[in-house]
């Protein structure tokens, strides 16, 4: 301790220490989160307006239909397979009509019926629980690692679809 | 009976016990935190609370704070400043969760674990557990006597 650290006042003391500790810890965060695999960004995507929210930039916004018409539309074309990300729990519960149920969990267990299926130039719309929720994002881009060349991902999901009245079952 | 209340707010040994379990408490409830960041910032967003800019910032310097109070707390290097900041977040988490208990949200609080089967711990229950840490945090930072098995009593 130097001569000048002794004549601090109790609080001032207190108060220096914790400014130390705070400063060491950020430090020490930023440095942790900058090297680490799973660290993430100083800023995250939040905004439900722009689109699905990530904490890690990674969504691609290309893929997303904003509008819950514009799914309708698609829907009543008859050309697209819609796939449920969600637990089948949820799926159960209740899905878009004739929509088929690959939770993120099983997907490579159930992945090669599906492929079987659908060929891989099958329009594909993904969706999940609504913006605040990712899976639909995951799924699509599994799709399309597997080899799936039209993917889109229906970002307003299950709730606003049966919110608007269209079929479900 | 006020001698023994007395001995008992001033005891060392009382002090060391609730100093390291609280240390060992922000230790463990870091880890789960620091190991997946991006599902922390995806909690903080769940609480409705915090603006855009300031959710990632929180769920990458957060942990890092419980976890270097609570490794000063155990160690016993400037516990008077680990627990007064300990204190803070304390209070802090407190609010943020009266707010939301008021508002009449469900969520998941994230504070010991991510909750993934949906089942939230009730906020009022989780308010009256910060309210018992804030109590052992503040006997840390306000006793006075001599602190046992410190690396750096001197704070």
């Amino acid at each position: 301790m130097t001569g000048h650290e002794r004549h601090l006042s109790p609080f001032k003391d207190i108060t220096k220490k914790i400014i130390t500790l705070v400063v060491f810890t950020i430090t020490l965060a930023f440095t942790v989160n900058y090297f680490s695999p799973r660290g993430i960004p100083a800023f995250g995507e939040w905004d439900t307006s722009i689109g699905v929210i990530s904490p890690e930039k990674n969504v691609d916004h290309g893929l997303e239909i904003n509008y819950v018409v514009s799914a309708k539309k698609i829907f009543d074309s008859g050309k697209a397979v819609f796939v449920d990300a969600r637990m089948s729990e949820l799926y159960k519960e209740g899905h878009i009509k004739g929509a088929v149920s690959i939770p993120l969990t099983i997907f490579y267990d159930i992945i090669d019926d599906f492929i079987s299926k659908y060929p891989t130039s099958t329009l594909i719309i993904t969706y999940c629980s609504g913006r605040e929720c990712q899976d639909s994002h995951e799924l699509a881009q599994l799709l399309i690692d597997e080899g799936y060349e039209k993917v889109k991902v229906f970002i307003d999901g299950y709730p606003e679809w049966k919110k608007e009245g269209y079929p479900v079952e | 009976m006020n001698n023994i209340f007395d001995k008992m707010l001033n005891n060392s040994w009382v002090e060391l016990i609730l100093r390291c379990s609280l240390g060992i408490l922000f230790i463990y409830s870091s880890t789960h935190k620091i190991i997946n960041p991006a599902g922390f910032a995806k909690i903080i967003y769940g609480y409705y609370l915090f603006p855009h800019y300031f959710i990632n910032i929180i769920a990458i310097v957060l942990p890092f704070m419980e976890l270097v109070t609570g490794i000063c707390l155990v160690l016993g290097v400037f516990p008077k400043p680990a627990a007064a900041i300990i204190n803070g977040m304390l209070t802090l988490f407190i609010i943020i969760l009266t707010i939301n208990l008021i508002r009449g949200i469900e969520f998941d609080c994230g504070c010991l674990s991510f909750n993934t089967s949906g089942d939230f711990t009730h906020a009022g229950w989780v308010i009256a557990r910060n309210f018992l840490l804030l109590l052992s945090g503040l006997y840390i930072m306000f006793f006075k006597k001599r602190r046992l098995f410190c690396l750096y009593r001197n704070s």
